[in-house]
């Protein structure tokens, strides 16, 4: 009974916390480059007033499931990563799979915007394939080294072997390079500055998003809120030892948050073969160190 | 006996090839009807594994043997299943008056070869019939416009691989007396380990070639793509395979693992490693080079090398659920690969080319291809809930969990380059801007969608349910003296670490289900067309061109080039000026002087006498 009512409320739970990291993104963003920002409610007018937009626009079929692909992939993906007091579908697919269901919400988003038939959305899907290519890399690697670490896949065993000792078991503690390195990959797979390249709204109009509007865009920001809350959550359980109570894991989430937020603030975009060729070098660099670490 | 039978049908259609030579509206029906009853015999041979016959040769003390195995009756069910669907996509993809009249004859000669190669129980039948099999792909493929250099290539690679397989031959006969497997997997427990290495070299040298692995791989790209594009999905989706059906048995069943397990150079560093590596690197450099292909058919074809890497990847782990993950990649690869490319072909059948710079949003126009490739693509980037998944999944796992940290990043970044490339393939044929030259393009006709739809449904329920394929697996395992694996109905069971498929299909599409209801809400949505789109202030015509598609990845083909400079064809031009001095100091044999080349013929008799005489 317990399940039901965890697999009805964990996604809601999920987007009401990620609604408020987004208006605090908002906030924290413009105070640090001295605005005053908008409200931090915000966001939940604009997801009212776009759902409730009269005229929506699409161009075929594909385009609209790809909204549904976009949202229910997102909330498949949710559902498997576990949280304190919810782990009832981590028992059925290790990180392994999590690494790939993570790839089903950015590919129906692909194929939506492919067949929107805007140049646009296609330079922008094709600079967000090649920023995963890039921060995947390091992410994997460093998912690797933990999982040989711990010899276990299962991302529910890996967040029980780090809450054994305290602070001193968690992941970036015991080894600091692999959590520097998935921190890096992070930057890149939320799309913050400076690996914002696909979004870019001075160059490519806001690529992916160049033809979406109304309800689209409104479930966009739905996935987006929801994305941010299980992205964050991801390297939590890897590296910061989960959390045992809700509490924890919210102070977590907008510590993580704040980190990726500040660098985003204060830089720019980088060109996409740049960007790419910083996430080969850097992270993958600390990756491997602590690869090596783990072997030795 | 079914076995008997289904040797005997290739011969069947051989005859009719024969027999109705030139007429190729007789002949199509004809030969799609045999093809069917084969496969019908290729699936309830089930009943009658383990049976055998042998044939004794005239003219010497050799004979010809066949059993079945488990894993010889998993390849019949590949080889007879693709075969039929090939010939039905065949028979409406050509017309009648462009169709090259042999080529069922060689289909004939080539099926026949690869179930000869996958019942031979001893090392002298599997030799005759991979002759057949090698010679017959050379003239399978020699089909359509320039394909003359390019196959030409194939075959001096499968002579080339044939020859090394006569040598390894030679030698075990030599030592051991024996062609049979058994008696030869006996007689190798107390032989010395140079002498195992130097016939693991030359036998998986030989089927390395065969398999195209790595440095080994070059004839494949152009030769598969050039024919017709059914074929092309033939020869990648099986033909290719009997390469590492090959590896199988030799390594499993010749060898066998208690031997392998003494093939250590020095510490920590084995037959097996060095095999995973050159197949971590068959993954990595095929896949990327893949990325940038313009040719629909070339690209994959690319991936078909890519993808072999990983079968050998799975079976070089040399654990029960690496094994079984690499056998499974075979058949998945085999279906998926297949969708793709009959998707393509069935594009190529309404516009006439495979060029990715000239297409675009036939989406509207074919939507039960596009659908083809969609399923297809997301198999082949190993995405759930698609079949490619679970056995990379199954490989990815057990590199990780026996500490091959090389490896298993190896496999990581292969399906990243795939994922690039396939989303590449997709978009720039059935999404974006459609060109005007295509409005009036239809569907395909329907037996051209009939093996697409069939495939789309077993790429589905083998993602879905990979129980089916994994109980068959764990027996070739068990068969094989290997630990088998530990599989469920929909996954891998908890022992090693659980993976249940059905629960993930069944949460995507709940999740699919609320995400609709949520679209719901919102007001109805009004279809516009392509040009109703944002072009910061222009307004689109036909004339228009509004397209993003040519050098889809310019970014990072910037990243990669300077490094692919540096070291890809720095060996090249190393290799280059070594074959090319190499070949200056084979040129002065031949001088041009007819009475040296009788001497040559003379001394060259002279010698296989001798030779003849000692082995004899």
């Amino acid at each position: 009974m317990s399940t039901i009512l965890w697999i009805v409320f964990y996604p809601i739970i999920a987007f009401i916390i990620g609604l408020f990291m987004l208006g605090y993104a908002r906030k924290f963003t413009a105070r640090v480059q001295r605005r005053y920002g908008p409200p931090w409610h915000q966001l939940i007018f604009d997801i009212v007033k776009l759902m409730s937009k009269k005229t929506n626009i699409s161009h075929g079929y594909m385009h609209d499931i790809a909204i549904m692909m976009l949202l229910g992939g997102t909330l498949l993906t949710l559902l498997f990563i576990p949280v304190p007091g919810f782990h009832y579908f981590a028992q059925y697919g290790d990180m392994l799979v999590i690494m790939y269901i993570i790839l089903i919400p950015s590919l129906g988003m692909a194929l939506g915007v492919g067949e929107t038939a805007n140049p646009n959305g296609s330079i922008g899907i094709s600079r967000a394939l090649m920023m995963l290519a890039g921060y995947d890399v390091a992410f994997a690697l460093s998912f690797i080294g933990m999982a040989m670490l711990n010899h276990t896949t299962s991302m529910y065993q890996l967040m029980l072997i780090q809450q054994q000792h305290g602070i001193s078991s968690w992941g970036i503690v015991v080894n600091p390079f692999l959590g520097i390195a998935a921190l890096i990959a992070l930057q890149g797979m939320m799309g913050e500055k400076p690996f914002e390249v696909f979004i870019a709204p001075h160059e490519i109009a806001t690529g992916p998003m160049v033809e979406m509007g109304g309800k689209y865009l409104g479930i966009m920001m739905i996935q987006h809120c929801i994305g941010v809350f299980l992205e964050i959550t991801i390297f939590i359980n890897l590296f910061l030892g989960g959390a045992k109570n809700w509490i924890e894991l919210i102070v977590k989430l907008f510590v993580v948050f704040t980190v990726l937020l500040s660098v985003n603030a204060v830089f720019g975009r980088f060109r996409t073969d740049d960007a790419v060729r910083f996430m080969w070098k850097i992270p993958v660099a600390f990756a491997i160190i602590g690869l090596l670490i783990v072997i030795l | 006996m079914y076995l008997k039978t289904i040797l005997l049908l290739p011969a069947i259609t051989f005859l009719i090839s024969l027999l109705f030579y030139k007429t190729e509206s007789v002949k199509k029906y004809l030969n799609l009807i045999v093809y069917g009853i084969l496969f019908y015999y290729g699936i309830i041979l089930y009943k009658q594994i383990g049976t055998n016959f042998g044939y004794n040769l005239n003219f010497s003390s050799l004979s010809v043997n066949f059993n079945v195995t488990y894993l010889g009756y998993f390849f019949t069910l590949m080889i007879t299943g693709l075969t039929f669907l090939t010939v039905l996509f065949y028979l409406k993809f050509m017309k009648d008056e462009n169709a090259p009249r042999d080529f069922y004859i060689w289909l004939a000669i080539k099926t026949f070869g690869m179930l000869g190669v996958v019942f031979a129980s001893d090392l002298f039948t599997f030799f005759l019939m991979w002759e057949v099999m090698s010679w017959s792909t050379y003239f399978v493929m020699r089909k359509g416009e320039n394909t003359q250099e390019s196959s030409f290539k194939y075959l001096i690679y499968a002579v080339s691989s044939g020859m090394l397989l006569l040598v390894g031959l030679t030698i075990t006969y030599n030592t051991f007396g024996t062609f049979d497997f058994a008696q030869i997997h006996n007689a190798l427990s107390g032989a010395s380990v140079s002498l195992l290495f130097l016939l693991a070299v030359i036998f998986i040298g030989s089927f390395a070639i065969e398999s195209a692995v790595f440095p080994l791989h070059s004839w494949l790209p152009d030769s598969y793509s050039n024919t017709f594009s059914p074929i092309t999905s033939y020869l990648t989706g099986i033909s290719t395979r009997i390469g590492v059906f090959a590896i199988i048995i030799f390594l499993f069943n010749i060898i066998g693992m208690e031997n392998i397990n003494k093939l250590v150079i020095f510490k920590g560093i084995s037959l097996m490693y060095i095999l995973g590596l050159i197949s971590a690197i068959t993954i990595i450099i095929p896949t990327f080079t893949a990325l940038e292909q313009y040719d629909a058919k070339k690209l994959v074809t690319w991936h078909g090398i890519g993808q072999g890497g990983y079968m050998i990847l799975g079976l070089a782990s040399g654990t029960a659920l690496g094994i079984a993950g690499g056998i499974f990649h075979i058949v998945n690869h085999l279906t998926y690969v297949s969708l793709i490319l009959f998707s393509v072909a069935a594009v190529e059948y309404r516009t006439g080319t495979t060029n990715l710079n000239k297409l675009g949003g036939l989406i509207k126009k074919m939507p039960i291809e596009f659908l083809g490739l969609l399923i297809g693509i997301i198999a082949l980037a190993g995405i759930p809930p698609m079949n490619g998944f679970v056995s990379k999944w199954m490989i990815y796992k057990t590199l990780i969990l026996t500490g091959h940290p090389i490896l298993a990043i190896a496999a990581v970044i292969g399906t990243l380059g795939t994922i690039l490339s396939v989303y590449k393939l997709i978009h720039n044929i059935f999404l974006g801007q459609l060109p005007p030259e295509y409005n009036n393009i239809k569907e395909a006709p329907f037996i051209l969608q009939i093996p697409i739809i069939v495939l789309m449904i077993v790429v589905y329920v083998l993602g879905v349910y990979p129980g089916i394929a994994l109980s068959l697996i764990a027996k070739i395992q068990s068969a094989l003296n290997l630990p088998a694996v530990n599989y469920t109905l929909h996954g891998v069971s908890k022992e090693v670490g659980e993976l249940n498929m059905n629960v993930i299909n069944l949460v995507f599409l709940g999740g699919i289900i609320v995400a609709y209801l949520i679209y719901l809400l919102g007001n109805k949505r009004r279809h516009v067309s392509q040009y109703n789109n944002y072009a910061a202030g222009h307004f689109l015509t036909e004339k228009t061109k509004y397209n993003f598609n040519y050098k889809f990845y310019a970014a990072l083909d910037h990243v990669i080039s300077p490094w692919k400079k540096r070291i890809i064809e720095r060996t090249e031009k190393a290799i280059i000026s070594f074959t090319e001095n190499f070949g200056e100091y084979f040129r002065r044999i031949y001088t041009g002087n007819l009475n040296t080349y009788t001497m040559y013929i003379l001394t060259a008799f002279v010698i296989s006498i001798i030779i003849l005489k000692e082995l004899l």
